[in-house]
C-alpha cells in the first residue's frame, strides 16, 4: 500500500443551520483514483469544494503529503498541487490550447520586461501533452478552446494538470453531457494521468463510468461517509447502489 | 440533441469538423474577425472613388488621416480595455480636459509647456486609476463608473475655463513638433501624429497578440474566474488598462488642441461612442475576451472615411449618423453570423 496524499479529517460544514458534512474523514492515497459517490445533496460537491478552496470548512483539518495545510482559495489549492477540473469552467474560450495551458505561467523569451511569450515552446509542449493524455487526432495547439468538443476540453484541462505536476486532480462530473466515445476518451485520460503518477478524485452521477476507472469507491450519504473502501473489482454495481440509497448499511465485500 | 458527426465516430474521444487547422488557407482568412471590416473598407474606398475622384487626392488623404490618428489612438487603448471585459465612457471628456490643464498651466505662466504636458498626462492617469478602483474594488459596472467620470471631468473642464477656449497659438516648443509637427512626402502632407498612431498600433498589437500581458488581458475578459484561479492578476490588469485608456485619450486631446490651435473645454464630446463603435466594427467583442488591433485600425478607417466620403459625394453631413448606425448594425449582424457559423457542431 502506498502512502496517503491527502487526508481530510473530521470535516464539518454548516450552511446556516443545515449541516452538509458531518465528521467526514476522507483520504486519497498516492497513485490512486478514488470514486466519490452519493445521491444529490449527499455532500460530494461540498467536500470537493473545501479541498479545492472554493468554500471553507466549518471545522476539521486537511493534511497534504503529511503536512497540515490551510486552503483559503483556489490559488492556494493550485499552489499545493490540487487541480480541480469542472466541465468547461477552467478554460478561456477564445484563447488557444497552448495559451490556456500556460495561462498565468507563460514562458518568456528575451528581455523579461518585453513579456514576449515563447510561443514556439508553448505550442511544442502543448502538442506533446495532448499526445500524452491520449488525444489521438492531430489538433493544432493554436486551436481556440471554443472550437473543441467537451471531451477535448477535459483533455486540455487534464493535460495542464499533468504538466504543472499537480499531484491531485479532482474531476467533478467530467463525463456530463458527453457522448459515448467522448466519455471513453475522458476515462482514458484519467487512467493515463494515474499511470504517470497522479492521484484523482472522480465524481460522476453515472455509476457505470465510475466503475470503469476507479481503484476505490467512497460513498457519502446525508453528509456522512457510509463506505470508504469499496473495491469495484469485488463489488457489483447493484450493491453499491444499495449503499448509496441506504438500502444496505454495510458494504458487502 | 445533435447527432454525432461521422468523423467523431471514426476518431473517438476527439474530433470536431469545423476546426481551423483542417480548413484551407482561404477559409482561415475568411473566418478571421478582421475579414468583414477589411472587405467593407475596400468597398467603401471603391464606391467613394467612383463617385468622387477627389476622394483619393493627396490633399484629401492627408486631411482625413490627420483626424483619424487622433481618434485612432483612443480606439487602440479602448481595444485592450474592451478585450479585458470593461469599457471607458470618460475618454471623450478626458480628451477635452487634458489640453485644458496643459494650456491653462502654460498660459497663466505657472509652468513651462513641457511640465504642463507631463502634469496633464499624470492627471489623466489619476482619472484612469480612479475608474479602475471603482470598477475592480467596489465592483461597480464600468458603464456606470465611467459615465459618472465623464460628467465629473467634463464639468471640471467647463468650470476651470468658465466655458471659454484656451489660447494655444503663442507657444514655441520642440515638444509641439514632436507631437504634431508636419512634413511633406511628395504631395502628401504628413503629421507626426500619424506616425505616433502607427507606432502605438504596432506596440498595442504586439502586447495583445504576442505578450504575456495580452494573454492576461484576453483571459480577464474571456473567463475571469478561471484566469484568477490560474494566478492571473485580473484586477491589476484592468487597472492598468483603465489608466492606459485615459492616458491615450489625454495624449490624443493634446495632439488635437495643438493641431487646431484651440483647447476647447467642450471638445471630444461624444467621442466615446464613436470610438467604441470603431472598436466593435473592427471585430472586438463588447462582452470581452476577444480583441483585434488590426480590426480596430480598419474600424477607425471605415468610420473616418465614411464621414469624409459622404461629404465629398454631396450627402448632407447631418446624415452621417444614419450611415454610421447602419454600418454598426450591419457589422454586428455579420460578426454574429460568422461566430455562429464558426461554431457549428461544437
Amino acid at each position: 500500500m502506498t502512502g496517503e496524499l491527502v487526508r481530510m479529517e473530521r470535516i464539518n460544514k454548516f450552511y446556516g443551520r443545515v449541516q452538509a458534512l458531518k465528521d467526514v474523514t476522507f483520504t486519497v492515497r498516492e497513485n490512486e483514483i478514488v470514486g466519490l459517490l452519493g445521491d444529490n445533496g449527499a455532500g460530494k460537491s461540498t467536500l470537493i469544494k473545501i479541498l479545492s478552496g472554493a468554500v471553507a470548512a466549518t471545522s476539521g483539518d486537511i493534511y497534504f503529503k503529511g503536512q497540515k495545510v490551510t486552503i483559503r482559495d483556489t490559488t492556494d489549492a493550485i499552489r499545493l498541487g490540487i487541480e480541480t477540473i469542472y466541465q468547461d469552467s477552467a478554460l478561456v474560450p477564445h484563447l488557444s490550447i497552448a495559451r490556456n495551458l500556460f495561462l498565468g505561467r507563460e514562458p518568456i523569451k528575451g528581455a523579461p520586461f518585453l513579456g514576449n511569450m515563447d510561443q514556439e515552446k508553448m505550442n511544442e509542449v502543448a502538442r506533446q501533452l495532448l499526445k500524452q493524455v491520449g488525444i489521438t487526432k492531430d489538433i493544432p495547439p493554436t486551436t481556440p478552446i471554443s472550437s473543441l468538443s467537451g471531451g477535448e476540453r477535459q483533455a486540455v484541462a487534464i493535460a495542464r494538470a499533468l504538466y504543472f505536476r499537480s499531484d491531485l486532480i479532482i474531476l467533478d462530473e467530467p463525463t456530463n453531457n458527453l457522448g459515448v466515445e467522448e466519455t471513453q476518451g475522458v476515462l482514458r485520460f484519467v487512467r493515463n494521468a494515474r499511470d504517470s503518477g497522479h492521484s484523482c478524485i472522480f465524481i460522476a452521477h453515472n455509476i457505470y463510468h465510475v466503475f470503469q476507472v476507479v481503484d476505490r469507491i467512497v460513498v457519502l450519504r446525508r453528509g456522512k461517509v457510509v463506505a470508504d473502501d469499496i473495491d469495484p473489482k469485488k463489488t457489483t454495481i447493484e450493491e453499491v447502489e444499495k449503499i448509496i440509497t441506504g438500502l444496505a448499511e454495510q458494504p458487502v465485500a | 440533441m445533435r447527432s454525432t458527426p461521422l468523423i467523431q465516430r471514426l476518431f473517438p474521444g476527439t474530433a470536431s469538423e469545423t476546426r481551423t487547422g483542417s480548413a484551407s488557407a482561404l477559409q482561415r482568412l475568411i473566418s478571421r474577425p478582421e475579414f468583414g471590416p477589411f472587405v467593407l473598407l475596400v468597398i467603401e474606398i471603391v464606391v467613394f472613388t467612383l463617385l468622387s475622384p477627389a476622394f483619393l487626392s493627396p490633399g484629401n488623404i492627408s486631411n482625413s488621416l490627420t483626424f483619424t490618428s487622433e481618434l485612432g489612438m483612443i480606439a487602440l487603448a479602448m481595444t485592450l480595455l474592451m478585450t479585458s471585459g470593461e469599457f471607458d465612457l470618460s475618454v471623450g471628456s478626458v480628451f477635452g480636459f487634458a489640453p485644458i490643464v496643459m494650456w491653462t498651466l502654460y498660459n497663466t505662466g505657472t509652468t513651462s509647456l513641457e511640465v504642463g504636458f507631463v502634469v496633464a498626462l499624470l492627471i489623466s492617469l489619476v482619472i484612469g486609476y480612479a475608474n479602475g478602483i471603482f470598477v475592480t474594488r467596489l465592483k461597480i459596472p464600468s458603464f456606470l463608473v465611467t459615465l459618472g467620470m465623464l460628467l465629473v471631468v467634463r464639468g471640471t473642464a467647463l468650470y476651470i475655463t468658465s466655458g471659454f477656449p484656451q489660447r494655444t497659438w503663442r507657444a514655441e516648443s520642440p515638444l509641439i513638433d514632436v507631437i504634431v509637427g508636419d512634413f511633406n512626402i511628395g504631395s502628401y502632407r504628413i503629421y507626426m501624429s500619424l506616425l505616433w498612431f502607427i507606432l502605438f498600433a504596432v506596440i498595442f498589437g504586439y502586447i495583445l497578440t504576442r505578450s504575456k500581458a495580452g494573454n492576461w488581458i484576453q483571459a480577464s475578459g474571456g473567463n475571469p474566474s478561471a484566469a484568477l484561479a490560474r494566478g492571473v492578476r485580473v484586477m491589476r490588469t484592468k487597472m492598468a488598462l483603465f489608466m492606459l485608456s485615459s492616458l491615450m485619450a489625454a495624449y490624443a486631446g493634446i495632439t488635437s488642441s495643438i493641431r487646431v490651435s484651440a483647447a476647447n473645454p467642450n471638445s471630444g464630446d461624444g467621442y466615446e461612442l464613436e470610438v467604441i463603435a470603431m472598436v466593435v466594427i473592427g471585430g472586438t467583442a463588447l462582452s470581452g475576451g476577444r480583441g483585434t488591433i488590426i480590426g480596430t485600425v480598419l474600424g477607425v478607417l471605415i468610420l473616418r472615411m465614411m464621414r469624409n466620403g459622404i461629404v465629398l459625394i454631396g450627402v448632407p453631413g447631418l446624415a452621417y449618423n444614419i450611415f454610421i448606425g447602419a454600418i454598426i448594425l450591419g457589422m454586428m449582424a455579420l460578426h454574429s453570423w460568422l461566430e455562429r457559423r464558426h461554431h457549428v457542431g461544437v
